[in-house]
């Protein structure tokens, strides 16, 4: 089972996330923006990992969005390999039109707008680590395939442009709808709460993790590479401290081998 | 009044180079792309009674990085050299940085006489054969903004 983790120029979590590839018992290995693209072929899942992919020019995403790389994953996920895109990865899914997943540009990551009490507390960057309820169904998409509904995950974010927007006043009822929406932004109790800190980038309804039509593409502001193993997590959490205990962040990668050994 | 403030990099700006070199190598612009040229645009909403002129100095002072930035001041109407097609660049949602740029030169720096801001970016898009301002759009429309927050505007 072989994993291709994407680097583009300005890529900065590639490492760790093939670790964590590996760690679940995948063989994965990076694969450069400027190699053939064909070679995509010959593996059974990809990761877009987070970064600043082209300094973020002209909008986050935008410029690797247009790499022959992605006209290659568009033809591996029609064929239901799947592919999770991680903060940068995710805009990179979206300025490509591999999410909603339509074929077209159908919404936005814009800058984070954090409002508490109708104000404008802060925006921009922001970073720290969050709640994640996983509002799709258990194998409804790659990368939560194996995370039951309503399950609370605590992960980091780290991003300036994380706010889910649309001009398509439809796309977030099909989103609910058709079970798109993989995680949301919540508190300690699984609640979603539309105001910062909750609410971290003031995305529309909390999103925070959407997948596509298919569920083989998912695409994920949070960083599960970052939450993987028990000592990568915040001294006030628990699990910190026990050697054997595992992070949040490893049920990503493991849904995702799930997913492939399954749909094989 | 409108004080417009074009600012642009005296030194290599590799986000233009980025979006020429993706326009000419990704989305088939070799026959009719020449260059691209960035600026960034500060148009910025003033009580009538300071003399302009004086007034976009003040402002310059303030935003534009002398180190490696000039700029060209314009009064109400936006002014272009002949050449390229711009096109402008803006969120059609709200624009934190706008109204931070506004907040800051209102009450930090004291210019109370301020009443907007308004920030974008204009894409001078050196262009040959027919039609520029319908390849114009096409550049627009294929790379240059996400509609769900950006909308354009083909100026000149």
């Amino acid at each position: 089972m072989k994993i291709a983790v994407m680097q583009f120029p300005g890529t900065n979590c590639e490492y760790e996330t093939l670790t964590a590839v590996k760690t679940v018992g995948m063989d994965g290995e990076l694969f450069r923006w400027n190699r053939p693209a064909e070679e995509l072929g010959s593996f059974d899942g990809f990761v877009i990992p987070g970064g600043f992919s082209y300094q973020d020019r002209v909008r986050a995403g935008a410029i690797a969005a247009k790499e022959p790389v992605m006209d290659a994953l568009r033809e591996e996920a029609s064929k239901g390999r799947p592919i999770i895109g991680i903060c940068n990865g995710f805009q990179i899914l979206v300025e490509s039109g591999l999410l909603p997943g339509t074929g077209k540009i159908d919404m936005a990551l814009a800058q984070n707008v954090m409002i508490r009490e109708g104000k404008i507390v802060r925006r921009g960057y922001y970073c720290d680590w969050i709640n994640l309820r996983h509002d799709a169904l258990p194998r409804r998409c790659s990368g939560s395939f194996l995370i039951d509904r309503d399950a609370l995950l605590q992960m980091p974010i780290a991003h300036g442009e994380g706010n889910l927007v649309t001009a398509d006043s439809s796309l977030i009822k099909k989103l609910n709808d058709e079970d798109q929406v993989v995680f949301r932004y919540c508190d300690d109790h699984g609640r979603t709460v539309d105001e910062f800190p909750v609410n971290v980038n003031g995305s529309t309804e909390s999103i925070a993790a959407i997948c596509n039509p298919e569920g083989n593409v998912l695409g994920m502001m949070p960083h599960p590479e970052r939450a993987f193993f028990a000592w990568q997590m915040p001294s006030y959490d628990p699990r910190k401290h026990k050697p054997d205990a595992h992070g949040p962040g490893r049920q990503v990668f493991e849904s995702m081998k799930r997913y492939i050994e399954v749909n094989a | 009044m409108k004080i417009n403030l074009r600012v642009g990099l005296i030194i290599p700006d590799a986000e233009a180079a980025t979006v020429k070199i993706t326009l000419l190598r990704r989305l088939g612009y070799q026959g009719t792309l020449v260059d691209v040229r960035k600026e960034r645009l500060f148009s910025i909403e003033v009580e009538d009674g300071e003399d302009p002129a004086q007034l976009a100095q003040k402002f310059a002072k303030e935003l534009v990085n002398e180190n490696k930035e000039s700029y060209k001041a314009s009064f109400n109407e936006l002014k272009f050299e002949k050449g390229y097609i711009p096109v402008k660049v803006g969120l059609h949602i709200e624009d934190g940085e706008a109204i931070s740029t506004r907040d800051r030169l209102r009450n930090r720096l004291g210019f109370k006489n301020v009443l907007g801001v308004e920030k974008a970016t204009i894409w001078k898009l050196y262009l040959k054969g027919e039609n520029q301002k319908g390849l114009a759009r096409d550049i627009a429309e294929k790379l240059l903004i996400n509609p769900h927050k950006d909308s354009y505007e083909i100026l000149g």
